[in-house]
């Protein structure tokens, strides 16, 4: 795969982490969207204890690290594309932690969370750290 | 834009790359760290005492709240567990008694959809074994006050020992007993089968009955949002 293809899908990729991580920010902050869902799980998994950070919404954390990335991407010097494969990086690790949490400790799933630590995370990931190879 | 070239001249060096991704990696523990540190886990408060909302002198009936004559019913379907109705019973619950259960003018009824694992089917039992004693709404908001984690085992029958003895009037003993009867046990476990069969979808869902008139829909997203909906059917 050429690194111009490369750069395009990571920048794709950055781009669904970005929509994804805006609707959950969208959720977590949403009054209208105050319910347990059955079947579904964003909002159980948005009102837990887990959710936020010091605070601050684990998704708005999300959004902002995706369009850092994406920043890195478009930018695309060779210290830009180490910060984007290193960024990525802390994305991925947190991913699986996340993971871990809903699948063993919330014990309720969210498919949009789902896509971003299963797809988009890994994806980007290795992605990044392929473009340090180009 | 740099070329090909210039990139592969100006690639980082290893000790840059090894400087990178260990900084990413302390990054990601002190992340994750700063995530468990700085949780706010509910179910590590102690069992509190002081319910949100005064209920005495209300009337109670089973699962209901409020007198027969009110003009408008509005049904809860819940699960203890949900944080969202937590929220509602923080948030909306002491305005919804103050302002139009103790007036008379709405009556609210339980009904569960215990869903979300075993710690709500257990809750539940414990809410219809309550309702037999007509104080469902005061174990129900002490449950909320006190809600855990989701399905970590918070529903201990300490616990509810505990928040029970709080209740006036409450026969803990037969609280106890009653939550064990099969036809408890079955109403419960069947619960969520009977909510999903009538379309309820998640919880807090509630349906506004007024008079005879067929029931119809209203959603939870803020106190002010709430108190119009019931406005607005008290008014029609």
């Amino acid at each position: 795969m050429s690194d111009r293809t490369l750069r395009a899908t990571a920048g794709i990729v950055a781009l669904a982490g970005i929509g994804v991580a805006a609707y959950l920010t969208w959720v977590h902050y949403d009054e209208g969207a105050l319910v347990c869902v059955a079947g579904g799980g964003c909002e159980t998994v948005q009102q837990s204890s887990y959710a936020e950070i010091a605070g601050l919404p684990v998704a708005l954390l999300g959004l902002v690290s995706y369009t850092i990335v994406l920043g890195l991407i478009v930018w695309d010097t060779p210290y830009a594309r180490l910060g984007a494969a290193a960024l990525a990086f802390v994305g991925l690790a947190f991913s699986v932690y996340l993971l871990v949490l809903q699948l063993f400790v919330i014990d309720a799933v969210c498919v949009w969370c789902l896509a971003n630590d299963v797809l988009i995370a890994p994806a980007l990931a290795v992605l990044t750290a392929l473009r340090l190879r180009t | 834009m740099a070329g090909p070239k210039a990139r592969r001249t100006d690639r980082p060096s290893r000790t840059a790359v090894a400087l990178a991704f260990g900084i990413a990696i302390a990054a990601a523990v002190a992340l994750v760290a700063v995530a468990v540190l700085s949780r706010n886990d509910s179910s590590s408060s102690p069992p509190t005492a002081n319910p949100v909302v005064d209920l005495a002198g209300i009337p109670q009936a089973g699962r209901v709240l409020g007198s027969p004559a009110a003009k408008l019913t509005l049904i809860e379907y819940a699960d203890p567990q949900c944080p969202a109705c937590r929220l509602y019973s923080e948030e909306f619950f002491p305005t919804l008694v103050r302002e139009y259960v103790r007036p008379g003018r709405v009556r609210t009824e339980f009904r569960g959809f215990p869903f979300l694992g075993d710690d709500s089917v257990k809750a539940y039992r414990f809410l219809l074994a309550a309702a037999e004693q007509d104080r469902l709404w005061n174990l129900a908001e002490a449950l909320y006050r006190n809600q855990g984690a989701e399905n970590s085992g918070w529903v201990t029958d300490d616990l509810i020992r505990g928040l029970a003895a709080e209740i006036p009037g409450l026969d803990v003993d037969k609280l106890f007993t009653d939550a064990e009867r099969a036809d408890i046990r079955q109403q419960a476990e069947s619960a969520g089968a009977a909510a999903s069969a009538a379309g309820i979808g998640g919880t807090p869902s509630f349906l506004v009955v007024v008079g005879n008139e067929q029931p119809y829909a209203v959603q939870f997203g803020s106190v002010d949002q709430m108190r119009a909906a019931l406005d607005d059917a008290l008014s029609g």
